[in-house]
């Protein structure tokens, strides 16, 4: 599979899942595991575009893919929008969710570049976050949704 | 005035994938534990056979119960430094890391296998048999109080460990006796799980030769990990603990758990770095508990609804064992402000702490402040609609006026300084309080049941340990570390306590690194992130360290400058000989005295002894209830709180609103709940009720200061008012939106189910069934 732009090839057992693939083969230890239930979404990358929760998927169901995680977010020193919004707006506290969050807002904003509160919330409702009670995080992405938009 | 908020020094690393967390960390040629946990409440280990998990693929070692007591590992007792009712002290039942003889609560800790990797590890947990004979369980604390329950631990006779009272009970009886009214209320603070997002884990490794243990975690500080780790036996200057970032803590982080002893264990046992990673389903089950107390009150009134006296009863339940902080903070709150912000001549309070088979019970957001306030707060809500008087008016009448300070308890605690009634005044103002009732009409007429509820309350904040101290070190082009043994997960430390330094010193804080409980700094007194402290306490020492820099940079300027020490003034990160253009830079001294030294003659330690503060706040929340479905949706909420003196607004709005959120989690839905016969029935994310974006839309802050003196800074405690805060408030406006509708009580959570019943409930009751 291609990981951040890196073609990464590895043996793995079956039962391998891609966030332990990610994490303990690959090192890229920003994708967090914060549940075994697939509700938490600390784990969230994307899959040939799409936001996925990375603990759903067996490593075997990624082969050949195209897999961005948080450490593929920013393009050199520049943060992507959504990383920019997330620490103008503290959105983050402890920053364990932030990852999965960031992972999962952007793909909301690919989806859907102007989004509704209700949608926005909507859009978070498989993202937890135990900090900030999530206010700062949906001005954070309103903010990451103006910026988009007018880029 | 402070810059526009461009993010925390923290937010790079955290936003890029470039935190560290405890699971992050890993050692060359470590091993992995995992734990086989107690399936059963409460039963007699008959033997256990590890045989077959020895023999599996990979597996190292097994531990059981008797290997960690043959490493000397002891019970570890609770911190609480008084005695109970009539000098009694705790009753403490024995407890090993490893169950040993029997297993009191499921999810306790059996046995450990460690192999060479964590799947490894975990198969072989499967493969370890043990033989229990059942024990009668007791699961409930009211249940474990009653002639003949089933006993929780046979050293603990009728189950209660802790029995506390304070205040004079005397004459709050015969006040009670007298009184005009009198209004009483019982209530649940059900038991919450703490989840922090970062599940359970650790790592550690052990060097034979000098003894000592490196030890990666999830804390709340270095010096209380240590001393929580000495409490089982392991001298703290034989640990290095570490942590970088930790995904938060909330209270449930202060101590160190059975399972990071028994890892130090196998570290030292097999002589490799043994790493153990948590799922949440055993976090859910071993993260020690929150709340859990059963609360009871009654407030005495004279025909003016003045306040006279209160008596209040709180049965906590400890769950199996009691936790570090667990006895201290379910007896000192209540002790520290029975009256809340009112004036209350007389009280009296007994507080019994109940054992049962059930996960343990510790400090969780607030720790026994959202439930006093939450008591007094439904207690005068309920005086005012029992009295006729208005509920404004009442809290009007009773609050402490402001000229009243320090203000003394009638259990002699004394409250630092405060404004209720102007906080109470603006509340109103922000939340058009006056305008509701057209708010109402118009929800009635769309089907909807629209609430306001309101709530004046403070907490203790703060305090605890005689001193903590922070050092403020030089490198070589004058930029600073600033060490403390402060325990950051979250709020922003490493950006707001340089800014203090930086402000003080007249220098952008970016020159001011801080390492935050480093093993590796200098040894340093002091307590954790723990009580909404940390400003007060090591921000408050940052503060004096750096002004210990400018004393100590007085003399030293002084040479360069060739002057007289007193004839120089320091200002804008200058020194400068009064009345001439002549200065000299903190910056430039103290590059050139760097170097010349381990020590640079700049460096500085200073000893901040800050006392309690009493943060308050008067909060209105408007909610609005679908009568058809049960469902509470919070309209809008609006807080005006007085945390002393505001160094970042940014970060205290953001402790305010996760503060409130949570509180809204417990009053909206969250219920950690174990069934008759002891099993967790809500151990995931599925069965356990979330926060999730948009339990509360639109939530409004401000700010009220008034400056606490009893630290440096002027600061209150932040960390938890909120919480404390919308408990009562949330409910108080749940009851105001049912109450037209008959509801006159209910329980939190307010989840539809419940709002539901007790809707249909008081629509029997109005309505007898025909025929």
């Amino acid at each position: 599979m291609t990981v951040n732009g890196n073609k990464v090839s590895h043996e793995a057992e079956d039962r391998t899942l891609l966030v332990e693939f990610l994490r303990d083969t690959l090192g890229l230890t920003g994708t967090h595991v914060g549940c075994d239930t697939s509700q938490c979404g600390c784990c969230t990358v994307h899959v040939d575009g799409r936001a996925v929760k990375s603990c759903t998927m067996l490593v075997g169901q990624a082969n050949g893919a195209q897999v961005r995680t948080i450490e593929g977010m920013a393009e050199g020193e520049r943060l992507h929008p959504v990383q920019q919004a997330f620490t103008e707006c503290h959105a983050l506290q402890c920053g364990f969710c932030t990852p999965g969050m960031i992972m999962a807002v952007a793909g909301l904003l690919q989806d859907n570049p102007s989004p509704s509160d209700e949608d926005i919330i909507h859009g978070l409702e498989g993202n937890l976050c135990r900090c900030t009670g999530y206010i700062n995080i949906v001005k954070a992405v309103k903010q990451a949704s103006k910026t988009i938009g007018g880029a | 005035m402070a810059a526009a908020f461009k993010g925390r020094r923290e937010d790079r690393r955290l936003v890029s994938g470039g935190g560290r967390y405890t699971a992050d960390w890993n050692l060359p040629g470590q091993l992995h534990a995992a734990f086989l946990r107690s399936d059963r409440p409460h039963a007699r280990i008959v033997a256990i056979d590890a045989q077959a998990a020895l023999a599996a693929p990979g597996v190292v070692a097994v531990l059981t119960g008797e290997d960690t007591l043959a490493e000397g590992i002891r019970n570890a007792p609770p911190m609480l430094p008084y005695p109970g009712r009539g000098g009694q002290p705790i009753k403490l039942p024995p407890r090993s890391v490893l169950a040993t003889g029997r297993v009191s609560h499921i999810g306790q800790e059996v046995a450990m296998v460690v192999a060479t990797t964590a799947l490894a590890a975990a198969d072989a947990v499967e493969r370890i048999s043990i033989e229990y004979s059942d024990l009668p369980a007791v699961i409930d604390a009211e249940a474990a109080l009653a002639p003949g329950a089933p006993l929780a631990h046979p050293e603990v006779p009728g189950n209660v460990c802790f029995d506390f009272d304070y205040g004079d009970e005397a004459r709050v009886k015969e006040i009670f006796a007298g009184a005009a009214r009198i209004t009483r209320v019982k209530l649940d603070s059900q038991r919450i799980c703490g989840v922090p997002m970062e599940p359970k884990a650790c790592l550690a490794s052990y060097d034979a030769q000098q003894g000592v243990y490196d030890f990666w975690s999830s804390t709340q500080g270095i010096t209380m990990m240590r001393g929580s780790v000495a409490g089982y036996g392991i001298a703290p200057d034989k640990v290095r603990p570490r942590a970088q970032d930790v995904g938060g803590g909330f209270g449930i982080r202060s101590g160190a758990y059975p399972e990071y002893i028994a890892v130090m264990i196998a570290a030292k046992k097999t002589g490799r770095p043994v790493k153990w990673v948590g799922s949440r389903s055993e976090t859910f089950v071993s993260d020690h508990h929150g709340r859990a107390i059963r609360l009871s009150g009654e407030l005495a009134m004279d025909e003016d609804g003045h306040f006279l006296a209160a008596r209040y009863e709180w049965v906590c339940n400890q769950g199996a064992f009691p936790s570090g902080p667990g006895p201290l903070i379910n007896t000192v709150t209540p002790k520290l402000t029975p009256n809340g912000v009112y004036r209350i001549p007389a009280v009296y309070g007994r507080n019994r702490l109940v054992l049962t088979n059930t996960t343990p019970i510790t400090a969780y957001r607030g720790a026994g402040r959202p439930d006093a306030a939450y008591l007094l707060e439904r207690l005068v809500e309920e005086a005012a609609r029992e009295s006729g008087i208005d509920r404004v008016e009442l809290r009007r009448r009773n609050l402490i006026p402001k000229d009243a300070f320090p203000y003394t308890t009638p259990t002699q605690s004394a409250y630092d300084s405060g404004d209720y009634e102007a906080l109470l005044d603006e509340v109103l103002a922000r939340s058009d309080w006056e305008g509701f009732e057209a708010r109402r009409a118009e929800a009635r007429a769309r089907g909807r049941l629209r609430g306001i509820g309101c709530a004046v309350f403070l907490e203790p904040a703060g305090g605890a340990g005689p001193k903590d101290q922070a050092m403020l070190k030089f490198g070589s082009s004058g930029e600073m570390t600033l060490y403390s043994v402060t325990g950051p997960s979250g709020q922003g430390h490493e950006t707001v306590f340089p800014e203090v330094v930086g402000r003080e010193l007249g220098v952008p804080p970016e020159l001011i690194t801080l390492r935050a409980s480093d093993p590796d700094g200098p040894p340093l007194d002091g307590f954790g992130t723990v009580g909404s402290r940390s400003m007060g306490a090591h921000g408050g020492a940052a503060l004096l360290a750096a002004r210990e820099v400018v004393r100590k940079g007085l003399e030293l300027a002084a040479k360069e400058l060739e002057v007289a020490a007193q004839d120089l003034e320091f200002a804008g990160g200058r020194f400068r000989v009064k009345g001439t253009d002549r200065s000299l830079a903190l910056v430039e001294l103290a590059r050139r005295h760097a170097g010349k030294g381990a020590v640079h003659p700049l460096d500085a330690t200073a000893d901040n002894a800050a006392g309690a503060t009493f943060p308050s706040g008067a909060h209105v929340a408007e909610v609005e209830i679908d009568p058809r479905t049960g469902a509470v949706e919070v309209a809008r909420y609006t807080g005006v709180d007085d945390c002393g003196v505001v160094v970042n607004h940014t970060l205290v709005e953001g402790q305010v609103q996760g503060g409130i959120v949570q509180g809204a989690g417990q009053v909206l839905g969250e219920h950690c709940v174990f069934d008759e016969g002891g099993q967790l029935l809500t151990g995931s994310f599925m069965d356990y009720a979330m926060p999730h974006a948009g339990l509360i839309g639109e939530l409004r802050l401000y700010d009220h200061p008034v400056p606490s003196p009893r630290n440096p800074l002027g600061v209150k405690g932040v960390g938890e008012s909120g919480t404390t805060g919308s408990l009562p408030t949330l409910m108080n406006a749940i009851l105001d939106a049912l109450r037209p509708a008959g509801v006159r009580q209910l329980d939190m959570p307010a989840t539809p189910a419940r709002v539901w019943a007790a809707l249909r409930a008081a629509a029997g009751a109005r309505q007898p069934p025909r025929g």
